[in-house]
């Protein structure tokens, strides 16, 4: 089975846009997404913008229209996000592709002036800006419930945008390439001042890790409780085990907090 | 004006084109200016606001059109507007809207915002602390432990 769907999936397309199933809405990255400046006309004979659109017959196929069924408005599922964070090229968008149900979209953010001075863009780097590209998936578990994950970068220079992706988050996966551990502590760092419950995730690069987890974790320093494992971020069924790790730790900390 | 008339820094150093253009030292050419970005930059849209109207929209924010939205004044809007627009006919993520929209989230996020408060959209945001909701994870558990 190629993609993910709850068994009590709502089976009728609403039609056009709206037809509520995962491979319809989202389809391949290259799909009729509207591209900005050519939106796609919300009903024919629209004359406000004559670029790239002659006027169409007033065909039956027209655009999305929220009002075309106005009784049958589902409630939106209630969103959860798990973070995915780790240096470049340690696999955070492959562990994101493995396990999610849309091929990974790719959303920006500009590192603004905020994040400049504060965090020092590198030394190998002159820019004083740059825009961050952030990977993402989703998994639908219900029809009102849909877990997000979110890829970051896990250097220091971007820590602008932690507080934004950390907010309401259940907890993080650190993604860590045993032969690079640099990259990633200053997203350890940040997510223990956060409180954020967070997992590191060892991707065994062909089956290999370069130092055994001890090793690993002494050189992170990370305290007992935090999980350390080894997972395949190709591995669909080892992206599940571990987010279950971070979930599992997400529930601690919730079950502790609601004890409290 | 003779070809020598141009040459009133240390010829030794700079190598001159003629007529009277000289090719750069290797440190000038070492920093080559940027070429800039492509298009306008991308807070034009926003006329350079970077705060959004309401800081909660995060990147998992659920987005939908407002059904009472009117098409007249939809088709009044900006492409950009109209293109969020017609994404939100079922439910969809700020994130979504962002990369489906190819603009950047920051300014997705202000939009949004402003298409909220013009009654275009509607933005759902939850009471907010879903992390502490224990029956909410074990949703969220059985529902990966599905997935084979």
């Amino acid at each position: 089975m190629d993609s993910v769907r709850s068994p009590d999936w709502p089976a009728a397309p609403l039609g056009g846009l709206a037809a509520n199933s995962a491979a319809a809405r989202y389809g391949t990255p290259s799909g009729p997404a509207p591209a900005v400046g050519r939106a796609q006309p919300p009903h024919p004979a629209e004359p406000a913008y004559p670029p790239a659109h002659p006027p169409a017959p007033p065909a039956p196929v027209a655009g999305p229209r929220p009002e075309a069924h106005p009784g049958r408005r589902a409630a939106p599922p209630v969103p959860v996000k798990i973070l995915i964070a780790g240096g470049f090229g340690v696999g955070k968008t492959t562990t994101v592709g493995a396990i999610s149900e849309i091929a990974p979209l790719t959303t920006e953010a500009e590192m603004t002036s905020a994040g400049i001075g504060i965090d020092d863009p590198g030394a190998r780097s002159a820019k004083t800006t740059t825009t961050v590209a952030m990977d993402f998936g989703c998994v639908t578990i219900d029809r009102s419930l849909k877990l997000y994950l979110f890829g970051t970068p896990g250097q220091a220079r971007f820590g602008f945008m932690w507080d934004d992706l950390a907010r309401g988050a259940l907890g993080a996966l650190v993604v860590v390439d045993s032969s690079r551990l640099d990259d990633c502590y200053p997203v350890v760092d940040y997510f223990e001042q956060a409180g954020l419950p967070f997992v590191v995730g060892v991707n065994a690069f062909d089956g290999r890790l370069a130092l055994d987890l001890d090793a690993i974790r002494w050189a992170l320093a990370i305290g007992e409780h935090v999980p350390l494992v080894r997972f395949d971020a190709r591995d669909r069924l080892s992206v599940r085990d571990t987010l279950l790790v971070v979930l599992d730790r997400a529930l601690q900390r919730a079950t502790r907090d609601r004890g409290a | 004006m003779t070809p020598d008339a141009g040459g009133e820094g240390d010829p030794e150093q700079r190598v001159r084109i003629r007529p009277y253009l000289r090719a750069p030292v290797a440190g000038a050419a070492a920093s080559a200016p940027d070429p800039g970005p492509e298009g306008p930059r991308p807070f034009v849209l926003t006329a350079g606001r970077v705060a959004s109207a309401d800081p909660a929209i995060g990147l998992e924010t659920q987005v939908t059109a407002e059904p009472g939205a009117s098409d007249d004044e939809v088709a009044l809007l900006p492409p950009e507007l109209q293109a969020i627009i017609a994404l939100c006919a079922e439910p969809i993520s700020v994130a979504e809207i962002s990369a489906r929209t190819r603009l950047h989230f920051g300014v997705t996020r202000v939009l949004v915002g402003d298409l909220r408060a013009a009654g275009h959209l509607e933005v759902h945001l939850g009471p907010g602390d879903g992390a502490s909701d224990p029956e909410l994870i074990l949703r969220v558990i059985d529902g990966l432990r599905a997935i084979s």
